[in-house]
């Protein structure tokens, strides 16, 4: 990056410190605004889990592909913690930690075979691993407490503050998640990120001009997957009881369904798709099993009609408004083919 | 391990390595011609195997009647799909269809729930009676469901190798822009490709459904099942998809008997991971980007 594209990414940047600085005291200050009231502190922290997953998975999604280990992952950190807490007290402060190690370990050992495979295979390499950590899990019930799962994971307590408040557990949570879509932004920005994208446009080339693909490749996997832990730690902590249906397969393709709704090409994408997707499964829970089936009309819908995800929508908007022609982002997928004809 | 247990366990890995050869099948197809990953893949299975339910166990029609309405109806179903979802982001980035089909799985599978309600049923059988040979027991019903999967996979052979049409889809799936040059319509053999996978899958849920249990939530293990085989045998290779389906079927068959299906499972998965380690497409597959 010379300086003169450095001027050219740097202008208009206040803009975007002071979008995170506004967002921060906006989240900040939530609490209050709905006067602490219980379920809708609940929605913001189950919120906040799924931006944290959804966002640590577009980190890898950021290099081409999509890891559906990356529930299993969540359980590694989970049970890590509980266990610590259960077996030797030992408080979320340690077990946070303590899961982002074994996590991050893990997906280094396990990254290294696994990033011999590609595209569609990775899917199902990955697939694997999550099953396998999963069903270990639920095999050997004398140490991780089989289907029935582990329970009285209590919440830590920092000094005066317990955190079986929620208010309390909301500002944790809060932390985690501006913690990881910071790190995942600015990691973005750098000249790692490009070196991500660029393995995600043409991983040849990209190894021809001296990229070392696999280093950045299990490395990103491995960083990803710690975050996953983290939140997996965090996850245990606050719901108090954990077993392996939560880490199944599903968490990952919820996780990948956030992503696509909300965007693959910046970090907005899952943060977005994340908080209104899971705010508009709320508000369907009444409906029963119409919920999932509402929810995956949803997700066609906006495959079809919207591809690029909600972040593209300024940018279509500009468009239309300035009546610019539409580029390849935003041309609505489904009026070109059944539209105007063959192309 | 008494000889008698051997056969009985050969017996069923046969079996069952047919039919998860049969789901799969239609899977690889699906992906060697479109390169779309169908992960519906099982709900259309599960449905084709209600539709024999509801014609042979409740209006009580004939049972081969409907097991060709099955394949049938789903075929055009499958049609539809590719008609009206997939082909129009055909082209595209592959996670928008992986997408479409996994909105398609919360969509049938819920939609079975409320409509089929999660109540376990049995396709009655067509044929009774068993015969024992080297002292284990052979049902007919078990002996015909592995003769039909034989024949319908050696029906597909046929078809994709001696047909003017397998030529078609064997075109398209090397090569979709040369193949249009030679006159071949891309779109047309992609909805009869996608159809034709997912009467298979139908077909094979059909006799699933006769000597199991059927249920709503059937459908995602047979996904599972069916990605399971088609990675080993290499995405959109037949052959690899039938090895694959023995292999799967022999390690369901032997450990569920020797140790548990849940370990039966947790080996498959870690089959599968060895496999793609020492060969990144699978036993039979190429090089996909």
């Amino acid at each position: 990056m010379n300086d003169q594209s450095k001027a050219i990414s740097r202008r208009g940047a206040w803009r975007f410190v002071l979008l995170w600085i506004v967002g921060i005291a906006i989240l900040l200050a939530f609490p209050f605004i709905i006067a602490q009231e219980r379920y809708v502190l609940h929605v913001a922290i189950v919120v906040f889990f799924n931006i944290c997953l959804a966002t640590s998975m577009w980190l890898i999604w950021s290099l081409g592909f999509v890891s559906f280990a990356h529930a299993g992952f969540m359980g590694v950190g989970a049970y890590t913690s509980a266990l610590l807490l259960i077996r030797l007290g030992l408080p979320l402060w340690v077990g946070v930690w303590a899961g982002a190690l074994v996590g991050g370990v893990l997906a280094l050992v396990v990254s290294l075979p696994l990033m011999r495979t590609r595209a569609v295979y990775f899917f199902m390499a990955s697939w694997a691993v999550g099953e396998v950590i999963k069903r270990i899990f639920a095999y050997y019930r004398g140490f991780f407490g089989g289907w029935e799962g582990l329970f009285k994971i209590r919440p830590p307590r920092l000094g005066p503050i317990d955190f079986a408040n929620r208010t309390a557990y909301y500002y944790l949570a809060l932390v985690l998640m501006v913690l990881i879509v910071l790190a995942v932004y600015r990691l973005n920005k750098t000249r790692t990120g490009w070196i991500f994208w660029s393995l995600h446009e043409a991983e040849i080339l990209s190894s021809h001009v001296g990229i070392h693909a696999l280093k950045y490749k299990a490395g990103a996997f491995a960083i990803a997957s710690t975050m996953a832990a983290m939140t997996g730690a965090l996850f245990a902590h606050y719901h108090g009881y954990i077993n392996p249906k939560s880490f199944d397969i599903w968490t990952s393709e919820f996780a990948l369904v956030h992503i696509i709704v909300g965007g693959l090409s910046t970090v907005a994408g899952p943060v977005l798709g994340a908080s209104i997707l899971t705010i508009i499964d709320e508000l369907l829970r009444p409906t029963e099993f119409y919920r999932i089936i509402i929810f995956g009309v949803i997700l066609i819908l906006t495959v079809l009609f919207l591809p690029g995800g909600l972040e593209s929508i300024p940018k279509r908007l500009r468009l239309r408004l300035w009546k610019l022609p539409e580029d390849k982002d935003t041309r609505k997928s489904i009026f070109s083919v059944f539209g105007k004809g063959r192309k | 391990m008494t000889v008698q247990l051997l056969v009985q366990m050969t017996m069923t890995g046969v079996t069952l390595g047919l039919i998860y050869g049969l789901i799969a099948i239609g899977l690889t197809l699906i992906f060697g011609v479109m390169r779309i990953i169908q992960y519906a893949h099982g709900e259309i299975y599960m449905l084709g195997a209600y539709i024999l339910y509801y014609w042979f166990d409740v209006l009580k029609l004939p049972y081969w009647a409907g097991f060709v309405v099955s394949a049938l109806v789903i075929f055009f179903f499958g049609a539809g799909l590719q008609l009206l979802l997939f082909r129009p982001l055909h082209g595209k980035e592959m996670l928008y269809s992986l997408a479409v089909s996994l909105a398609l799985i919360f969509i049938i599978s819920s939609a079975g729930l409320i409509f089929f309600r999660p109540v376990g049923r049995g396709i009655s059988s067509f044929v009774t009676g068993q015969i024992q040979i080297a002292g284990a027991e052979w049902t007919y019903e078990r002996m015909v469901i592995a003769g039909i999967s034989l024949v319908l996979i050696l029906a597909l052979w046929f078809l994709l190798q001696r047909t003017k049409i397998g030529l078609a889809m064997r075109a398209v799936a090397e090569d979709p822009e040369t193949a249009g040059l030679q006159g071949i319509n891309n779109r047309r053999i992609h909805w009869i490709a996608m159809g034709l996978g997912s009467a298979l899958a139908a077909m094979a849920g059909c006799l699933f459904g006769t000597l199991m249990w059927i249920l709503p939530s059937m459908g995602f293990l047979a996904t599972i099942k069916a990605f399971m085989i088609v990675i080993m045998g290499g995405l959109g290779s037949v052959p690899g998809a039938l090895v694959g389906g023995f292999i799967l079927g022999f390690i369901d068959s032997f450990l569920t008997t020797l140790a548990t299906s849940e370990m039966a499972y947790i080996f498959g998965f870690i089959v599968i991971f060895v496999i793609l380690v020492f060969k990144p497409s699978g036993l039979f597959g190429q090089e996909w980007e």
